[in-house]
């Protein structure tokens, strides 16, 4: 019979191979030709089969270079090992993936898994934090406190040397007294708190567990009346009374310890787990926040101090947002801000008579507390 | 049967630093197919009898079997973290307890994880078309693992020879290759003379600490430099003897196998492969340090008020430096890895395989396939935990 073929005629493909066929260790030498009519590479002496082309993947990232391992896409055991690669033109599908693994159930495991952390760190951890904070003694949840408390210490200063200092100046510290019994007066049950200020020109203030109240020195520095720091002192007793520090600590021992499982080990990562703290930090705050204003509010009228100081501080914040201080536009993105200076000015009632809470000699010295 | 080694350095550093760069671009996602490259590479490096080795590990499995290990190490470190941190606030009023009994929960998944970790890589690893294999076990590992470690523990390392046989007994009867299962051999008093150096090395730092005390402290510092590099020394000649050791007493399918790799060689391609990588990093790694000193000194300047010095490196210009640092930071990342692997992991996998023997020639013909081990969940737990099975 004889072939009649248009255009070039492809060199005969002929070689020597050691064939495995997956089911035994013994290497079989063939002798393999492609049949170039069928698109096939077919298998003479020793063994004895025909692959198609098409169907044939090369075993990639392979060292050496020297010869040339390809398997059938259908077949995940059977080997052909070619001593050099002059097979690699005729093979159109060589780098494509071989159909031998089944992945689909392996993305909808992956998904689940996902499902289940989130569940962990946005459910899970929060609501037996909630619970857990219930329960746990006073001396305990101090000693919680002042662990936060010094791990902030330390993690505020640059160098991680040294933790910022404590102010002492004994007249600020009896300005900062009088403020405290001033609202603890009007408060309905007696607190015992310990407040502190931090040599630190961040403006803010925060409550950890255990009743602290610390307030950061740029927070008195920034303020323009004593009203203002016993607004947000109020506010922040607010927090201590309805334990959301306590909460809060204890579901960051919890869940951010797992975002640093996730995240941690690889050189991107801790720019995903800074941006993660913030979520859960910001998903915390909406609600407590505007708890803890609601109850400054109160506070704030019972002891004869405006509420509206407080509006006066949020909006101070918002003035000093041109700065690049994190705090700040952390507080200015929050979309409630706007909402919580208007509460605060609604809680005002006309003709609100308030009594002065320092002397302008106490004021002088509560914003000097850390000379 | 010796073993033939393939592959040049050049083309494994590009394959590294290809991969490594991905794995970068990726935020660390591609990292389970770098792994997966990167070790196709290495086992087909390996030819017993002139026959590459394969490994057919796929990278979404590894992927899921991370994400299966952070459910659980998730469930873990959240919800009993978070109940150990309660415990421990409430009954003691300190957070020790808790950090330590969360650690020492840590210590059996970490050896079950080791476990699993090579039951995975052998259940993906082929030669000759046949795969190999391990029993499952890997708790029944990390209870021995955790009983031979405290006898080690209480006896101050006499016992060490004969944790590290019984563990790897245990591990090697369990593998198979095809159809045929592995046996060690040998008892475990033979694994002995491998810890002569760090006896020395134990001598010595005995004598440095009684020189001190007799008021020689010169003495005393030099004996106990000394004492240190014999013990460096020491614990890699410890564990490239007992790998000879016991390599030589293993057989499957009645074929014994045989290897002989120097301890002396292996350290010195484990000192100098180091040295190497590290001279190559260390301009960029100057590079970064004066970058990194120019934005500090910056900001020192601007706050005692005088950022008219610093005025060019502020602003746009000082983003441009933090990013020329990030840049270079992950230029000597990339290096690095991509620098160890030609010159640690490659020279000691080629130095160990080439020493490897297999007698008689043809016994391992007759040897039979063996089922797949489906085990999707692959080495999560030990990418979670990084128990050292890296490669």
């Amino acid at each position: 019979m004889t072939t009649l073929r248009i255009g070039r005629t492809p060199e005969t493909f002929s070689t020597s191979a050691t064939y495995f066929d997956g089911t035994s260790a013994h290497p079989v030498p063939v002798s393999v030709t492609v049949d170039e009519e069928a698109h096939a590479l077919v298998a003479h002496a020793g063994a004895d089969f025909r692959w198609p082309l098409s169907e044939i993947r090369e075993v990639l990232d392979q060292a050496g270079g020297d010869q040339m391992v390809i398997q059938l896409a259908t077949d995940p055991v059977q080997r052909l090992i070619l001593p050099d690669r002059a097979l690699e033109p005729r093979l159109p599908n060589r780098t494509k993936r071989p159909k031998v693994t089944n992945r689909g159930p392996l993305v909808g495991w992956a998904f689940a898994a996902v499902a289940s952390v989130a569940l962990i760190i946005f459910v899970l951890v929060p609501a037996m934090a909630n619970q857990l904070a219930r329960f746990i003694p006073p001396e305990g949840e101090r000693a919680l406190g002042e662990v936060t408390f010094n791990q902030i210490r330390s993690a505020l200063d640059q160098t991680g040397l040294n933790p910022v200092p404590v102010c002492e100046n004994r007249a600020g510290l009896a300005a900062l007294e009088k403020m405290e019994t001033r609202l603890q007066d009007a408060l309905p049950e007696e607190h015992g708190l310990t407040v502190a200020v931090l040599d630190h020109d961040m403006i803010n203030a925060f409550a950890l567990p255990g009743n602290y109240v610390v307030f950061f020195r740029g927070l008195i520095d920034n303020a323009q009346t004593p009203e203002e720091v016993a607004a947000v002192f109020a506010h922040e007793i607010g927090h201590v009374v309805s334990r959301d520090p306590t909460r809060h600590a204890l579901r960051s021992a919890g869940s951010l310890g797992v975002l640093g499982l996730l995240f941690g080990d690889f050189a991107g990562g801790a720019a995903v787990l800074l941006l993660a703290e913030r979520l859960i930090e910001a998903n915390y705050s909406q609600d407590a926040e505007a708890q803890a204003d609601v109850f400054a509010h109160q506070v704030l009228r019972d002891a004869q101090i405006a509420p509206s100081a407080l509006a006066t501080m949020f909006e101070r914040f918002r003035e000093l947002g041109g700065d690049a201080n994190p705090f700040v536009a952390h507080f200015l993105s929050h979309p409630a801000l706007g909402d919580r200076i208007q509460a605060a000015v609604d809680a005002t009632p006309n003709g609100f008579q308030s009594v002065p809470v320092l002397t302008a000699a106490e004021w002088r010295a509560l914003q000097s507390i850390c000379d | 049967m010796t073993t033939e080694l393939a592959g040049s350095r050049g083309a494994l550093f590009w394959l590294a630093l290809k991969t490594g760069l991905l794995t970068v671009l990726t935020l660390g996602f591609y990292r389970f197919w770098m792994k997966t490259r990167l070790r196709r590479w290495y086992w087909s490096a390996i030819r017993p009898g002139g026959h590459p080795l394969e490994y057919v590990g796929d990278p979404v499995e590894k992927l899921l079997g991370f994400l299966f290990a952070v459910v659980v190490l998730a469930f873990y470190i959240g919800i009993v973290n978070l109940i150990l941190m309660f415990l421990s606030f409430s009954l003691f009023q300190d957070n020790f307890a808790a950090y330590t009994a969360s650690l020492v929960g840590v210590i059996p998944l970490w050896f079950f994880a080791q476990y699993r970790a090579r039951r995975y890589i052998l259940a993906r690893t082929r030669w000759r078309g046949l795969r190999f294999g391990l029993e499952p076990g890997a708790w029944g590992y990390a209870g021995r693992a955790l009983w031979h470690w405290a006898l080690t523990i209480l006896t101050l390392g006499i016992l060490w020879p004969r944790m590290t046989f019984w563990l790897e007994k245990y591990k090697t009867d369990r593998t198979f290759f095809g159809s045929a299962r592995m046996n060690q051999g040998g008892r475990w008093q033979m694994l002995y003379p491998a810890i002569i150096p760090l006896v020395i090395a134990a001598v010595i730092g005995a004598l440095g600490t009684a020189s001190f005390n007799f008021g020689e402290p010169e003495v005393a510092a030099g004996l106990w430099v000394i004492a240190a590099m014999i013990a460096l020394y020491g614990f890699v000649h410890y564990r490239v003897v007992t790998l000879r050791l016991l390599t030589n007493a293993k057989t499957v399918n009645g074929v014994s196998l045989a290897l002989s790799p120097s301890p002396f060689r292996v350290t010195m391609i484990y000192v100098l492969g180091t040295l190497l990588a590290a001279a190559a990093v260390f301009l960029p790694l100057v590079i970064l340090g004066l970058l990194l000193l120019t934005i500090q000194s910056a900001d020192v300047l601007a706050e005692v008020g005088m950022e008219d010095i610093v005025a060019p490196i502020a602003g746009a210009g000082r983003y441009m430096i933090i990013g020329a640092s990030v840049v270079i930071y992950f230029t000597i990342f990339l290096l690095w890895s991509a620098l160890t692997n030609v010159f640690v992991t490659l020279p000691v996998v080629r130095h160990y395989f080439s020493t490897l023997t297999l007698s008689p020639q043809d016994g391992v013909a007759n040897i039979r396939q063996r089922p797949r081990d489906e085990f999707a969940e692959a080495e999560g737990f030990a990418d979670a935990l990084d128990v050292g099975a890296s490669l």
